[in-house]
């Protein structure tokens, strides 16, 4: 660092300051909910990494026996669990881009930050139900994939599987609910001028993962849920025995697990490119490629899931189709590479910790590509799956890519977050340590892995030549340990020794580098004008690059001019309700794993009062200053979300749909799709269409003031609503009685399932539209509210047309045969 | 919100009812194709072009993508790629996994 600025006054108390314990537990402060984030995903990368060592430690020698079979078979599960779960997605997203969407975008806050707190505690609530089994009935043991049917109640009797399949769910609805925020507050909170094509990269990367997570999740979710129907309901997804494949599993699982992985690679390549740029003084070098490269990726990484599974044998046509997009997922991967190393390529570089990550991620995660390319090839694949050259690729990628990413992240945004600065010196000694632990623990594995060590085992025989280089991973996976303790050292030394760090310590590019650090409450004092890519490195040296440099090296970085706001900002209001609706939540899952049905009530009694009280909370805050900034995609926040919402919902009915198609023809004994009743059911969907016109009767009743008809009109869509559900509920009766439960065989449980999920959602749309009528009668409601109906209206019609294809392929075509 | 949003007229009454009035039409259709045999063997296909119809009214014109911006088409246009693609893909797969099975004996018909 070559100039230290001198400390300026802040404009504001920062927001770390006040509230006490009572603040942070009610905060929904993008910042302070960041922080939280940051926090407990350090202790869980504690808790991860100590079961990495005790992994490390039972391989130290063959025949060892330091730890039992079973627990190395838990130590792995959550393990992976873990640093996936509760470590990497949380720091990328959670701390680094909760705290840095609305700074670099100009913003005040997220779009919904109620729900950004309550994706935290879900988040909280998620990773204690995983970790129940520490203290009760032991951890999940099947693996972080968890693979059917092992997870079968058969295979898996205890608790541990029922904990991570509940824990997974609540971390799922977490990163849902975080995915559909960042993607409305990217696309529709951006300052005036800030245009795509001058958004900072890491925001390219968040817009791309949310995209990911909002259509990925989706099959996760449904999969886990089947399993949840066997474990819990008698149901049999899985279970060949009745027709069904547990290579379904694998398709729902790997639907969602390998843009798992982007979701991941994303964030990380978004802050290289704001670390290499900045400490390379240089813009980002072929900013357009980066970004288009960055959408590639994604895309891309939808058609890519089959490569986790040429072993499962999908056959020739299948195995290509998955090999040609894996490989062609190396050529924008590529393009960034090399984007990257020509922006360091000629820079006044500042070998900073944080650069030094950069650089070696760059290397690392290199390494990790070339060994996945080897993936994409199905013949060379086989020779390699479960062996330890997997374990090799993987940690390359997620360890050598991700991880380092983190790393270079902590040193480069700390000071903004804390105010204070880390220490360059343990920096360098933790970097150091880092890259020997790290390439000593996980290169030798590709030696290993080629030499046929099969990755998950608990021990292995003296003769078989793998005892050295399994001492040597040890070894270095303890100095990898130790050097991470200098994080934490690193941590806490800062936070006493408060080295102040001024707002633009790095001489950064970025808006977040333009306002104090720590930021007040309110990020700005006013929105800024965005007026070119760069925005803050701009503003302070012009469009001229090399005259910024020039400047900075003689010492003249042009201070941060820091305002006092003209007005009082009104910022959303603290709430409760967050973390006792996610605590709601764990209650219904944990009184399913104990089957106490009590608490299942009083959670379900818990949830539903705090989304009531969330009702009623809302007028208190009238109109939060984070709204104000134009929104750039020029529809309300509130309808971008639920569009986003409507799109994931997508993701979900079609995996649910295709389960249905696939099991309808593997169905073993009747009844079948027979059963079905076609006049009955024509007129159950006439009525829901005839809802949706009740709806957009209603919508524009609001719209011309007449409160009258739109009463009619939504009492009308609820009346219609209802008589689809008692249709659907004498339906579901009168098969029963005729012989078809829903474990009776698989068109039983796939019918109920879809239809029932389907049902579901009816049932939250007459209450939210039954919602919206009685707040006719109880407040004013005139067409400046007309939003509200509208926001339903959307949610009704897509469970219409979610219907329509539904009455399509499961009644009307009740003769044709699945796939 | 402030005036940079753009409000989007919706459609009027006559428009919505005309809608419902082609949803009615069409579903009638559908319930037909499916019970008349003659129809059989074109009943596939006729039967998802009729739904992919009523599919497009409603998101048209209840949903007023056919009004609102671009944006939000694009947002619900793109995940619908993607389901059908995983739909379609997930079918496409078992279907030859269910060939293949067959073929090689591991599973009888």
């Amino acid at each position: 660092m070559a100039a230290q600025p001198k400390p300026l006054p802040a404009a504001a108390p920062s927001y770390l300051e006040g509230g006490g314990i009572l603040g942070w537990l009610t905060t929904v402060d993008h910042k302070r909910i960041a922080v939280l984030y940051g926090v407990s995903a350090l202790v869980f990368m504690a808790i991860g990494g100590l079961e990495a060592m005790a992994i490390r430690s039972q391989l130290w020698s063959p025949e060892n026996h330091l730890i039992s079979a079973d627990f190395y078979n838990q130590l792995f599960t959550m393990h992976g669990t873990t640093m996936i779960f509760l470590v990497l997605m949380p720091l990328e997203l959670g701390t680094f881009a909760n705290f840095m969407i609305p700074l670099q975008i100009g913003a005040r806050d997220v779009a919904f930050p109620r729900i950004n707190a309550l994706s935290f505690w879900f988040f909280i609530m998620g990773g204690i139900m995983l970790h129940l089994g520490w203290f009760w009935g032991g951890l999940p043991n099947d693996g972080w994939f968890a693979y059917a049917n092992l997870t079968e109640r058969y295979f898996s009797p205890g608790y541990n599987m029922d904990f991570w399949i509940v824990g997974i769910l609540i971390l799922g609805f977490s990163t849902l609910l975080t995915g559909l925020n960042f993607f409305v507050t990217v696309t529709s909170m951006r300052a005036p001028g800030m245009t795509y094509m001058r958004l900072p990269m890491f925001q390219w990367s968040i817009i791309t993962t949310t995209v990911l997570i909002l259509l990925a999740f989706p099959p996760l979710t449904v999969g886990v849920v089947f399993l949840l129907m066997d474990r819990f309901f008698g149901m049999h997804f899985y279970q060949a025995s009745y027709g069904a494949t547990p290579i379904l599993w694998q398709h729902l699982f790997w639907l969602f697990g390998h843009p798992e992985v982007y979701i991941m690679a994303l964030p990380a390549f978004g802050i290289i490119s704001e670390v290499l740029s900045v400490f390379s003084r240089k813009p980002l070098f072929g900013y357009p490629m980066m970004a288009y490269s960055m959408v590639l990726i994604g895309f891309l990484s939808y058609g890519v899931w089959g490569h986790h599974m040429f072993a499962t044998g999908m056959g020739p046509v299948a195995d290509s189709a998955f090999a040609i997009t894996s490989m062609l997922i190396a050529i924008p991967t590529g393009i960034k590479i090399f984007n990257w190393i020509a922006t360091v390529w000629g820079g006044s570089l500042r070998m900073t910790t944080a650069f030094y990550f950069a650089v070696a991620m760059v290397i690392e995660f290199t390494i990790g590509g070339l060994s996945g390319v080897m993936h994409a090839s199905a013949p060379v694949d086989l020779q390699q799956t479960d062996s330890y050259f997997v374990v090799a690729h993987f940690h390359y990628v997620l360890f050598g890519g991700v991880m380092f990413s983190i790393l270079a992240g902590i040193y480069y945004w700390w000071p903004k977050i804390t105010g204070t600065m880390l220490s360059e010196r343990i920096g360098k000694w933790q970097f150091w340590l880092t890259i020997i632990g790290f390439n000593g623990t996980f290169f030798p594995m590709h030696f290993l892995g080629m030499w046929g060590m099969p990755r998950r085992i608990y021990t292995y025989g003296a003769g078989l030549g793998w005892t050295s280089l399994n001492r040597l991973e040890t070894v270095c996976a303890f100095i990898l340990g130790f050097a991470f303790l200098l994080l934490y050292v690193n941590i806490v030394a800062s936070l006493r020794r408060k080295q102040v760090a001024g707002a633009d310590p790095w001489d950064g590019r970025s808006l977040e580098w333009s306002v104090p650090s720590p930021p007040p409450e309110y990020n700005f004092a006013r929105i800024p004008e965005v007026r070119a890519r760069d925005a803050h490195w701009v503003r302070k040296y012009g469009r001229t690059g090399s005259r910024g440099v020039a400047m900075f090296m003689a010492g003249r970085t042009p201070p941060v001019e820091i305002e006092p706001p003209a007005e009082p900002i009104h910022m959303p209001a603290p709430s409760i309700y967050p973390l006792l609706l996610a605590l709601g939540v764990w209650l219904m899952g944990f009184g399913l794993i104990i089957e106490w049905w009590r608490i299942i009530i009083f959670g379900g009694f818990t949830v539903f009062s705090c989304v009531i009280a969330m009702g009623f909370e809302y007028p208190t805050f009238g109109q939060p200053a984070h709204e104000l900034p134009a929104a750039a995609a020029g529809t309300d926040l509130r309808k971008t979300g639920i569009w986003a919402f409507l799109g994931s919902e997508c993701a979900f009915f079609a995996s649910l749909i295709s389960t249905y198609v696939v099991y309808k023809s593997r169905s073993l004994g009747a009844p079948g799709a027979e059963i079905l009743e076609l006049p009955l059911t024509s007129i159950s969907t006439f009525a829901l269409l005839m809802s949706s016109l009740g709806m957009v009767l209603a919508l524009a009743a609001i719209e011309r003031d007449d409160i009258g008809w739109a009463r009619v009109w939504l009492a009308m869509t609820i009346s219609l609503g209802l008589v689809f559900l008692g249709v659907e509920a004498y339906e579901f009766t009168h098969f029963y009685h005729e012989g078809l439960a829903p474990q009776t065989n698989l068109f039983g449980q796939s019918f109920y399932t879809l239809v029932g999920f389907h049902g579901a959602h009816v049932s939250v749309g007459v209450l939210w539209l039954s919602t919206l009528l009685a707040a006719t009668f109880v407040t004013r409601v005139d067409k400046s509210r007309s939003l509200s109906v509208e926001l339903a209206g959307l949610y009704w019609h897509f469970v219409d047309i979610v219907w329509v294809i539904i009455f399509t392929l499961v009644y009307l075509m009740q003769q044709v045969k699945g796939a | 919100m402030n005036g940079s949003i753009h409000e989007q007229a919706h459609p009027g009454v006559t428009t919505y009812v005309i809608v419902a009035a082609f949803l009615t039409v069409l579903t009638a259709m559908e319930v037909t194709v499916s019970s008349v045999h003659a129809l059989k063997p074109v009943m596939v296909p006729v039967l998802l072009i009729l739904a992919a119809a009523k599919f497009a009214l409603i998101a048209m014109f209840f949903m007023h993508l056919k009004y609102d911006t671009w944006f939000l088409t694009g947002v619900f246009g793109f995940a619908l790629t993607i389901a059908t693609g995983l739909l379609v893909s997930l079918m496409l797969l078992f279907l030859y996994l269910s060939h293949y099975l067959y073929f090689t004996g591991l599973l009888s018909p």
